[in-house]
């Protein structure tokens, strides 16, 4: 990394400094009742403790780079997501966990293989400055695209499902009876990301290009890597929701095409 | 149509038969339906119970006769439909079709042979021409404009609608186009869900002549759940009481020598007997 000698670190004190901010909304939300300063302080502590400790095993990992550490990081952010996918959606769909578990686990693992082997080229693939931010952006976009494609199936399945027990009395397939729905889940979780492509940059920077920016990287430079990062979030997103409607779809129809009501 | 999307496999002992839907050794004297100590459950889960909805549930329909299934709310007619052309799955028991059971047939080609008309007319997007003609890509059938404006006509709607959008028309109008969808496949067989019941008193009259002229015309085997006596005088043929996913009572409505069960003399009576303690 060029031009490190412009980052300013910030001291302990400076910290402290920054959690008078904390402090000013704790005396709104008093001043306006509305009852959200047990909530801030906890927060603010989680998040200090959070960080720290993520920062020291992050330490750790970087100091080792070894490969098997960065599949171990891989594996439990994984997990952490896939647990906060399943956790959104309304009602419980059996088996969603492993759908899950899946679809982040494939969509991450192809467009992170891409992203680190073809476009930024690093060597060694495990090089935790680069795969762990990088996988961290890709899951975080499957995640939330999963999430809200299950969601929206689920909803969608249980809203039309006269619909599709009408196609279905037509010699559809239950493949074929489910498929607007599926199409629908599909457009409601790539639609954000697709508005985020239309704005990005003219409403707010985004966060890894500022950070690399505060890390002392030229504007010119740190645009570069947004790009690569906007248009891997973009295939992320419409990988882990396809993945997982298609896979969630399927729980709900049985071989002899069926809609298992039941379920939904 | 006679290529492998009619054919389809049948499971006996070990061994897989291929066979034709209307098999060609069908004999005509076999019953359209028969079932056979038909079972139904909805599986339980962590925080719900197992849930009957039939049970030990047998009746049989002749070629060209009329079942309708009455009950309170909740007692399993409507499930019960949907295991005829297998868009439900028993827990137990058996359905035959022609003589052969259901499960040897592909349930796509099953249902183009045997007709589920719903409860609330299922409209797809586009005009009714789109909505007469939807079909699964690769099925063929008939569906010329000649078809399609005599079929119109056989459930008593005029030809210009054909182009109208299937959205803007009421609901008796939707109801008798889902009736047209539903005879475009020429089926063997139709299931009627309530077809009345979501529609005012004219549109329901409008569609029970609509029914009980087609049964008259083509000779179709009709299983019909429904709460309204009207249609049932009309359909005639057997009348089969369900409570609590029971048979409760059989009468058939064109023999006079039976003793009618109170229940359905007062269905018949045009007693509402809808709300009558079943399960919801």
């Amino acid at each position: 990394m060029s031009a490190t000698a412009n980052i300013i670190d910030l001291s302990v004190w400076q910290l402290a400094m920054a959690l008078v901010l904390v402090a000013a909304i704790i005396v709104v939300s008093l001043r306006q009742s509305l009852g959200l300063e047990r909530d801030l302080a906890i927060g603010t502590v989680r998040a200090i403790v959070q960080l720290y400790a993520v920062g020291l095993i992050l330490a750790a990992v970087f100091a080792a780079a070894r490969w098997y550490w960065i599949l171990l990081i891989l594996g439990v952010m994984t997990g952490v997501a896939t647990q906060a996918a399943v956790s959104r959606l309304g009602k419980p769909v059996p088996g969603a966990t492993w759908i899950a578990a899946i679809a982040l686990t494939v969509s991450t693992a192809a467009t992170l293989a891409y992203v680190i082997g073809v476009v930024v080229q690093v060597r060694p693939w495990y090089e935790p400055q680069y795969i762990i931010p990088i996988a961290g952006m890709i899951l975080g976009n499957s995640m939330t695209s999963a999430a809200l494609a299950g969601d929206r199936l689920q909803s969608d399945l249980r809203a039309r499902s006269d619909e599709i027990e009408a196609r279905l009395a037509l010699g559809f397939s239950g493949r074929e009876a489910v498929e607007p729905m599926v199409r629908a889940s599909l457009r409601a979780a790539m639609i954000p990301t697709v508005n985020g492509m239309m704005t990005v940059g003219l409403v707010q920077l985004p966060g890894m290009m500022t950070g690399q920016i505060l890390a002392g990287s030229s504007p010119l430079g740190a645009i570069r890597y947004q790009m690569v990062v906007v248009f891997m979030q973009g295939a992320a997103t419409a990988l882990g929701s396809l993945l997982f409607v298609r896979m969630a779809a399927g729980r709900y129809l049985t071989p002899a095409h069926q809609l298992r009501r039941y379920m939904l | 149509m006679l290529g492998s999307r009619r054919r389809c496999l049948r499971k006996f002992g070990g061994m897989t038969i291929l066979h034709e839907v209307v098999p060609p050794d069908c004999d005509e004297n076999d019953p359209i339906f028969e079932v056979d100590h038909l079972s139904l459950d909805y599986p339980g889960g962590r925080s719900h119970p197992v849930v009957e909805i039939l049970n030990d549930v047998s009746f049989r329909v002749e070629r060209g006769h009329t079942l309708t299934l009455v009950g309170p709310s909740g007692s399993g007619k409507s499930s019960l439909l949907r295991c005829l052309n297998r868009l439900v799955e028993p827990t137990s028991g058996t359905v035959r079709f022609n003589g052969y059971d259901i499960g040897s047939f592909d349930p796509r080609e099953l249902r183009r042979r045997v007709a589920l008309v719903m409860q609330t007319p299922v409209m797809f997007e586009g005009t009714v021409r789109d909505n007469l003609c939807i079909r699964p890509a690769g099925v063929t059938g008939d569906f010329s404009e000649n078809r399609l404006v005599a079929t119109l006509d056989e459930v008593g709607l005029e030809s210009k609608l054909v182009d109208r959008e299937a959205a803007t028309l009421s609901g008796g109008e939707k109801q008798r186009v889902t009736i047209a969808r539903a005879l475009l496949r020429d089926p063997q067989a139709l299931l009627l869900d309530e077809p009345t019941s979501a529609l005012d008193p004219p549109n329901a009259l409008l569609v029970v002549e609509t029914i009980s002229r087609l049964r008259a015309s083509r000779a179709l085997s009709i299983v019909a759940v429904t709460h309204q006596p009207d249609l049932v005088r009309r359909l005639g043929g057997g009348l089969l009481y369900l409570r609590k996913g029971r048979v409760e009572a059989f009468h058939s409505l064109e023999g006079s020598d039976t003793v009618l069960d109170a229940r359905l003399q007062a269905f018949l009576a045009g007693e509402n007997i809808a709300g009558e303690g079943g399960r919801t």
